[in-house]
């Protein structure tokens, strides 16, 4: 029995660690800005492209550096550019922006690709195989799960004990009072920017050597997932966006391994519904009471 | 002073609202006799807001009962995890758990007015008292897409009584206006007119005096007292003007951190101690 | 200078408009060689009709009831595949469906009605399954609602997104291959012949949508748009008008799904994706959320853009400039950097909330000379109400450095910054009433 779906429960943790290192960008910026942003997993795409073209000409630990400083430019542009100025507007204008800035970056991808699937570089040491019991299996299925807990407690760390992460909670918890209690708003904004396209960059190198292929809209799947994990978890948590991540990932593999490979994207939205239907605030979410 | 002979139209019994720890409203129990006015006073976060959203089904109270023409239409008690959690009074009093949602409570004939005002910003002022007629009406959407003679009949008979009613709160000229672009104090006749077009027998007014100055809110005093015999009403207000609720009103209720401190005549009320003590803080 | 006309004028007006350009389109399509560019003309007409159409129901739903949905291609998907499966003529079944032996459904009713009642017979024969197919779309919206209508904005928009992706998967199910032809395309089955169709269907159904907007529902969905809370306690069932907006604007998806399998002649679930959503919400973004002729101009300009005007960019050569950049994806990308222009500076869209009329039309056009002329000096008192500003900003912010930098050097030099207020007998701060 367990000879069997061994190999589909170490993918699934591999893939819910990759996913948990994309959510947290979402869940960040949610518990911020209240903003579901669209453009994240494109972000996640991207650094996977920077890094296809960076391997050829550098060698793999700056490559893997200057993919991570990609990201974090290129998310904390999006923001100064596309979401700062409507901080003030509606939040149906800056989901649009959001969703606009997705579209420009999966059409410049489209246009610098040329449609086409990149492959992604083989990284030796992430490819080795190892075998676990009956299992055989990448390295990378390893490393991800025990980095991405790492990077987690370290993530928890901050936000509990040091002064930016104390006026991140302050912000999620309410933007105009702290704001006015002299936070620097697009000083934590900034911050959360950094931190989530970070890990996103992290998690592509990891999502990326276990697929091999990479095309403009391979970051459109894993983000909407990764999302579905920030909700599941409960939106603004971040140990609920891991927990939810792990879980996404174990049952997509395990509905693959029993041949529903068709329905293994579908589960996510199923779970996405169930989960709103039954407790809308997700596993650790708090409840919100809307004032009349 | 004489017992109130006139039926009780609205009538709340042990009403008790907790969020998580901390109790709103405090077991609270009030009446409203038919075509009285009644008031509902006390400092600010004293749960006069949160009793309203309890009455119009915007919140399930946690424990009590509201009566709406000597029929119960919303009771619970606590339940789940506010079994252990609850800190009111008369648990195990109630046993039903009947819940109402916001239209319903309308639908019954309590219409009411927000704190902050809650106008339709998109639209002109004839259009936001058209909106709250529209449950009155029968046509279905097919009917009234394709502008079938029911539809035509009843939006004609609509847009007329609804200029009608523009005439008695004076706000005939505007009708064309976008409802945002009229001044403060027109915004909240509008939105006591808008609540009017839904035919309420009972109005909740929330603070509809906030803001105004003397003068206004002298106005809006004769003018609560005019709908009242005129639509034949029973009103049901929170105000913090003193005038206006001394003024007007003919039985106060006066709450503080949820609970209820006293209730009775004006006059009764500015002489209890309790209030001053709540109104101006305890003596030192 | 306004200008009103009188109600006869304005429908003879919109009737000899409409007429003028059903019959041009017509003419056009029957008469436009297809090698000549102008048939790209044609295409756009087409294209652009069918999006208008889409585009006006998720209008109806994001811009007149606010609720945020993004599913509008999982439903165009059912309705292309709703009309495609049951208008594939017997004899080319077993050539579509040559994976799945012929598949289940071997009739098509185009050609039972056809054989029966002749040309009058086809047309009711593609009427039918495009009737059919927002019916069935209308259906399962109803279904999908019902969970999903609960949820507040956000979390709608991103489960419509996730019902619209399991449909997709659902589709290309293999299993379902016999009806659906799994993830192969289906094709051969019945299409209009002139570009007069589309216009004719989608503007009869875009101008129900205007009379439902009109109606005394309409105003009920704007309610909530406007304020759910109050429209709850003007006694508006908000669960029921959520519906009836989501299922109506499903049945207007779905009927475009229905023209948009005709449009291309063959079909398959891939393209279905959530980009398509995206295009056709910034299809709606541009003409103006809140407004359908918006929307109808939006779509039209979109696809202009996108098929015709910017095509060029692909091919390397663009009103007569010439660059090795400009290669196939270029297009894609200066309309994507257009489109986020408007999203930022121009976020009303082409028409904010405001509808075409006869009477706004011309005064437009009359004052038009007089406003080009007064463009240039407004644009200067606009320019110099913003430097203005950013001066009296910048010497803002030099007053409050030079007071920091003074109370930094006050109290460096220990001096006290706040000097307590006088106390005298007279003055009595606090009074309580009552003593």
């Amino acid at each position: 029995m367990l000879h069997t779906w061994l190999p589909y429960i170490l993918a699934g943790i591999a893939v819910g660690g990759q996913y948990a290192l994309i959510a947290i960008g979402y869940t960040m910026v949610y518990g911020i800005l209240r903003l579901i942003n669209f453009a994240h997993g494109d972000v996640f795409m991207w650094s996977g492209l920077i890094m296809v073209y960076l391997i050829t000409v550098l060698p793999l630990w700056v490559s893997v550096i200057l993919v991570i400083l990609f990201a974090i430019v290129l998310g904390t542009t999006i923001e100064k550019v596309a979401y700062r100025p409507l901080r003030s507007a509606p939040r149906m204008s800056i989901m649009i922006s959001a969703i606009g800035v997705s579209y420009l970056l999966q059409n410049f991808a489209l246009y610098i690709t040329g449609g086409l699937t990149k492959t992604y570089p083989a990284i030796g040491w992430l490819q080795k195989t190892v075998t676990i019991g009956s299992a055989t299996t990448k390295m990378v299925t390893l490393i991800t799960p025990v980095l991405t807990i790492v990077l987690v407690f370290l993530l928890v760390m901050l936000i509990k004990h040091t002064k930016i992460g104390m006026a991140m909670r302050a912000v999620s918890r309410d933007f105009e009072t702290s704001s006015l209690m002299g936070i620097d708003i697009n000083r934590v904004i900034t911050v959360t920017f950094v931190i989530g396209c970070g890990l996103a960059a992290i998690g592509s190198v990891l999502y990326f050597s276990n697929y091999t292929g990479i095309n403009p809209m391979s970051g459109a799947m894993p983000g909407l997932k990764a999302f579905v994990a920030a909700v599941f978890g409960g939106i603004g948590s971040v140990p609920g966006a891991v927990v939810g991540a792990f879980v996404i990932g174990v049952c997509e593999n395990l509905i693959k391994g029993a041949g529903w490979t068709t329905f293994s994207d579908a589960f996510t939205f199923v779970l996405l519904i169930v989960i709103l239907m039954v407790k809308p605030t997700g596993l650790f979410g708090e409840k919100n009471i809307d004032k009349v | 002073m004489a017992k109130d002979t006139r039926p009780v139209v609205l009538r709340l019994s042990d009403i008790t609202m907790q969020f998580g720890g901390v109790v709103a409203v405090d077991n609270l129990n009030l009446d409203v006799h038919r075509n009285e006015i009644v008031g509902l006073i006390g400092p600010n976060g004293a749960g006069k807001t949160t009793a309203f959203n309890c009455i119009t089904g915007v919140y399930e109270p946690t424990n009590g009962a509201v009566e709406i023409n000597g029929e119960v239409v919303i009771e619970n008690h606590p339940q789940g995890r506010m079994k252990e959690e609850y800190k009111g009074r008369n648990q195990g009093k109630y046993t039903r758990a009947l819940t109402m949602l916001p239209d319903r409570v309308t639908k019954l004939g309590v219409a009411r007015t927000f704190q902050n005002i809650r106008l339709f910003k998109g639209m002109t002022v004839l259009e936001n008292v058209m909106v709250a007629m529209h449950m009155n009406q029968s046509e279905s959407i097919f009917g009234a897409t394709f502008r079938s003679k029911k539809a035509r009949e009843e939006e004609k008979a609509m847009r007329e009584e609804a200029l009608e009613l523009l005439k008695k709160v004076d706000l005939y000229d505007n009708r064309d206006d976008m409802s945002t672009s009229l001044p403060y104090g027109k915004q909240r006749h509008l939105e006591i007119a808008r609540a009017l077009a839904t035919h309420p027998s009972i109005l909740l007014l929330d603070e509809p005096a906030a803001g105004m100055n003397p003068q206004e809110s002298d106005d809006l005093m004769r003018f609560i007292g005019r709908i009242r015999d005129e639509f034949d009403l029973s009103i049901l207000m929170i105000e913090h003007h003193m005038q206006v609720i001394m003024g007007i009103c003919e039985h106060i209720y006066v709450l503080n951190y949820g609970g209820q401190i006293a209730d009775g005549t004006p006059a009764e009320i500015q002489a209890n101690p309790a209030v001053i003590e709540a109104y101006l803080g305890g003596d030192e | 200078m306004d200008i009103r006309l009188n109600k006869k004028t304005k429908s003879a007006l919109s009737v000899a408009a409409i007429a003028l350009f059903l019959i041009l389109v017509y003419i056009g399509d029957m008469n436009i060689p297809a090698g000549s560019s102008w048939k790209m003309l044609i295409t756009v007409i087409e294209k652009g009709s069918i999006y208008a159409l889409v585009a006006a129901s998720m209008n109806l739903l994001n811009g007149f009831t606010g609720l945020f949905s993004l599913g509008q291609a999982g439903f165009m998907l059912i309705g292309a595949y709703t009309y495609a499966i049951f208008t594939i003529p017997a004899e080319s079944h077993d050539k579509v469906y040559q994976y799945f032996d012929g598949g289940v459904i071997k009739w098509s009713i185009v050609e039972i009605l056809e054989a029966k009642m002749g040309i009058f017979g086809h047309y009711l024969g593609m009427f039918i399954p495009m009737l059919g197919a927002g019916l069935i779309v209308a259906v399962i919206a109803f279904l999908i609602g019902i969970p999903v209508l609960r949820l507040k904005s956000d979390y709608l928009a991103i489960a419509t997104l996730g019902f619209a992706e399991i449909l997709r998967a659902f589709f290309q199910w293999n299993t379902l291959g016999p009806v659906t032809n799994g993830s192969n395309v289906l094709r051969k089955y019945t299409t209009y012949d002139n570009a007069v169709f589309p216009v004719i269907i989608g503007g009869i159904c875009i101008a129900i949508i205007l009379l439902l907007i009109n109606s005394t529902y309409g105003r009920a969905f704007r309610a909530i748009r406007d304020d759910e809370i109050a429209a709850e306690a003007m006694g508006i069932n908000l669960f029921k008008h959520k519906q009836m907006s989501f299922i109506i604007s499903s049945f207007f998806a779905g009927i475009s799904g229905a023209l948009l399998a005709m449009f291309q002649t063959t079909i398959n679930a891939t393209p279905f994706n959530t980009v398509m959503t995206y295009e056709i919400l910034l299809i709606v973004v541009i003409g103006g959320i809140g407004s359908i002729t918006g929307s109808i101009i939006g779509a039209f300009l979109f696809t202009a853009a996108s098929e015709w005007w910017l095509r060029g960019l692909d091919a390397g050569r663009w009103l007569g400039i010439q660059a090795d950049f400009m290669r196939p994806g270029f297009r894609k990308v200066v309309f994507a950097i257009l489109i986020m222009l408007i999203v930022l500076f121009y976020s009303q869209g082409i028409m904010g909330t405001r509808e075409f009329s006869w009477d706004g039309f011309f005064s437009w056009w009359k004052n038009l000379p007089a406003n080009l002329k007064a463009w240039p000096s407004r644009h200067k008192a606009k320019a110099a109400a913003k430097r203005e500003a950013r001066a009296v900003k910048a010497a803002a912010k030099a007053k409050a450095r030079e007071a920091k930098a003074s109370n930094e050097a006050r109290k460096a030099s220990g001096e006290a910054l706040f000097t307590p207020l006088p106390v005298s007998d007279t003055v009595m701060v606090f009074d309580k009433e009552g003593r």
